[in-house]
This record gives C-alpha cells, structure tokens and sequence, in this order.
C-alpha cells in the first residue's frame, strides 16, 4: 500500500443510553433519534442503529422509524470540521445522553474543543494477543476491523479487491458492498474507498 | 444456521460472506460447518442467497450462546442490550465507574474476526480473577461464570464458539500491572486471539494516569481509541 493515512478520516460517534440510570426512561429512544437527525445535516458517510442496521443495507426511514429507548445510534464523519459540527448541536441540544467519539485521540480532543464539550473518559486499545497469525494481512485487517463485531467478512474483502483490480467493480461500489455486513452502522465507506484504491493502485 | 439443500442452486455466492469461512461448497449443495459457524446471521443478513436457501432456526441452549454472542442484533436476554458486552465506557460520563484509580480492563476474546471457544475465554478470565479483576455484573460473560472470585466459567457452554465474548471489569491501579502480567501470559494459551482495552479518566492537563502502568508494562496501545464527550446528565464527576 501507499502508506495512505485514512485514519484521520475515520471519526465515529456513537451514543445510549445508560441503564437503569436517570435518564434510562422513555425519551431516550425520541433523544437518540433527535441524535441521528442532528447527524444528518453535517454530511455523515454513515448512520445507523445496532437494532436495525447502517444507511448502506436498509433505508434511513426504517433506522429512524425503529430507534427505541435501548438503541445504540452511530454517525460516521470523515472530517473534524463536520464532526465538531455534529457534537457542538448534540450539546447545545442538551438530551443528556452519553455521546461517545471514536477516533484518533488528537483528532477527538480537536472535536471536543471545537464542540465546547469535554473529555470525560478515555479508553486505550492495548494490542492483540495470542495467535496473531490466525488474523488476515494488515490491509485486510484494515477493512474487518472497521466493524467491531467481526460482521466483515476477510474473502468478501480480498473478492472485492479483485474485481476493482480487474475493472469489474468500481472501488466505491466495493466499499459500499463491504459494507453492507456491518449492520450496526460504524462502517466508514469513504475510508474503505481510500484503502481499496491505495491497494490496488487505483 | 443451516441451508436447505434442496433449493441450493450451488451458485456459491454465499460462500465469501460469511466471516469465518464456515460456508463450504459440498458435492450437492453449499454446506455449513457446525462446529465452526457461530450463528452470527451475517450469511442471511446480507440476501445474498438468489433461492433463499438459508434456514434460521432459534437453538436450545447451549447452542444458543452462540447467536448472543455473535449476532450484533441480538439481545442479551438479562439487559436487552444488542451486542457482547455492557455499556463500559460508553455511558461513565453518568455511571462513573472508571477513574480515580479504578481501572476499566476488558480483553476480547475471539477480536478482531477470529472466534473463540469458551474453553479460550476460560483461560483468559481465571487469568484476569488471578490479577484482581472484579467482573462486570451486567455482562453476558460474568453471568456465565459459576465462580466469579476465580473466574471459572460454567462447563456448559465449554464446547460453543463465538464471534468474541468481553472479559471484563474493573481493576485498582495498583493491582493493574499484575493484572496485565497475567492476562499477557493467559494470550499464550489460548487458541485464540483477543484485543486488549484500558478505561480511564484524563486528568486537567489531559494526562491519563494509567498511561505510566501501562508504558512500564510494555502496552503499545494505538493513536486511535473511544473518547466519552460528557453530555450525560447528572454528569458523573
């Protein structure tokens, strides 16, 4: 690969509610969708709920229409200037519900100031342990690990690393039928596209 | 999940959908590898099947752990939560579970992509009971433990796989390098991978005190992690 940095371009929001806390009551699914609709005007390249799925496998009517009180919405930028956007209105519109960036730490730091909101904790990814060698090349690993659950099929990826070097798909087409696995909605397209065209030199 | 071979045209379109490579093409028609499917869903989500040959069945238990630890849309029964594990970092902007010296350390057994035995997650959480963990109450793991003090899972579900299950808990700081000691030593055992995560509270020059056990321990962690904004409200302080 061409030492493409895509990692910059893969901020993932995520928000719920908690449990059995004061705000676990019947607005949270109304909030969370009030969440989704704020994310809709700053140009996400994803949406979607762990109860439904993402934008690129079912319509956005049945995400926002199936949105209830222990849904976990996501809403994918690929810049910070769209998510500070994003995270300054979830602020301002004072829901009250946890709202959670995934992202490089500069990165997440840089929305939190812009959005005017604070890092109230962070969590650190320590590695993989164990048999390493039962996982795919590095570059296929940048595609399955987009989706926390292990949905990503790696012979989905190397099929459609294939097709594009043989001008049978288009390397958008590929990112958006990749993913389409990730049901819960975390998935970065315009990532995925990025990577498909530094691998096969496109 | 099973396939009909009577409507199976053996076109094998299915066959690179699915994550683990549990789809296989037999003589007559594609077949599933039972032992090694996890009942994720993902082969049925994504309709790629031109004959709808696929067959979803719910499984009795001890099957069944399968789909709840697998299927993203799942719901663990106990906390109608979708998903492997609780809500840790995600909500502690109301919860305050982490910081001020308690430890957020979860290892996911069977991440990123590989799937895992409970016989796997059974090494990993006697290890991290050894280190002083205290297990997550709320997480579909702890409440497959028949002893939480040694982290012993229950001899039922020994045999299933799964996608991956989240050992997870909190640690003081002071017990966290042992902890992490014992956890790095349990990956050495395992038929398995898992990814390892760390929670914690940014002090007001943006430090994070857990970063000086785990440079000492020799945790290279990545540039890029899970960042909780503190919308919550009443803000856990």
């Amino acid at each position: 690969m061409k030492g493409v940095n895509t990692l910059d371009g893969d901020l993932v929001f995520l928000s719920m509610s908690a449990k059995g806390y004061a705000n676990d009551n019947p607005e949270a699914g109304p909030k969370m969708k009030k969440t989704l609709e704020i994310a809709k005007k700053h140009n996400p390249v994803n949406l979607g709920d762990m109860k439904t799925g993402n934008i690129l496998a079912v319509s956005e009517e049945q995400i926002m229409n199936n949105v209830v009180d222990t849904s976990i919405v996501h809403a994918v930028f690929n810049n910070v200037a769209d998510a500070a956007a994003f995270a300054k209105e979830v602020r301002e519109a004072e829901l009250g519900i946890s709202l959670v960036i995934s992202a490089p730490f500069d990165k997440a730091w840089e929305v939190a100031d812009k959005s005017g909101c604070m890092g109230h904790t962070i969590e650190f990814s320590g590695g993989i342990w164990g048999k390493t060698e039962y996982l795919p090349t590095p570059e296929i690993n940048d595609f399955t690990t987009m989706c926390g659950h292990g949905m990503i099929s790696r012979y989905l990826v190397e099929w459609v690393l294939d097709r594009v070097k043989k001008d049978k798909m288009t390397a958008k087409d590929g990112a958006v039928e990749i993913g389409k696995q990730c049901c819960c909605g975390i998935y970065n397209p315009d990532r995925a596209e990025k990577l498909i065209k530094a691998i096969v030199g496109k | 999940m099973k396939i009909d071979c009577e409507k199976c045209v053996k076109c094998g379109s299915c066959v690179k959908y699915c994550p683990l490579g549990a789809i296989k093409l037999d003589e007559d028609c594609a077949v599933i590898d039972q032992a090694r499917c996890v009942d994720c869903g993902d082969c049925i989500r994504t309709e790629t099947c031109p004959v709808d040959a696929f067959i979803y069945e719910a499984q009795p238990f001890p099957r069944s752990v399968r789909e709840a630890f697998s299927n993203p849309l799942a719901e663990h029964k106990e906390t109608r939560v979708p998903g492997r594990g609780t809500e840790e970092m995600k909500t502690n902007d109301i919860r305050g579970l982490f910081g001020k010296g308690i430890i957020g350390m979860a290892c996911e057994v069977g991440r990123p992509g590989v799937s895992c035995s409970f016989k796997d997650v059974d090494i990993v959480t006697r290890a991290l009971a050894e280190g002083g963990m205290e297990f997550a109450e709320e997480n579909p793991v702890t409440k497959n433990m028949v002893n939480k003090k040694t982290g012993e899972m229950s001899k039922d579900i020994m045999n299933e796989r799964v996608m991956s299950a989240i050992c997870e808990g909190t640690v003081p700081i002071e017990k966290l390098a042992n902890c992490i000691k014992l956890a790095t030593e349990a990956a050495k055992k395992i038929d398995s991978v898992y990814s390892l995560e760390f929670i914690d509270r940014p002090e007001a020059d943006r430090s994070v005190p857990m970063q000086k056990v785990l440079d000492e321990a020799g945790i290279k962690y990545y540039r890029n992690g899970k960042f909780n904004l503190g919308l919550a409200r009443p803000l856990a302080q």
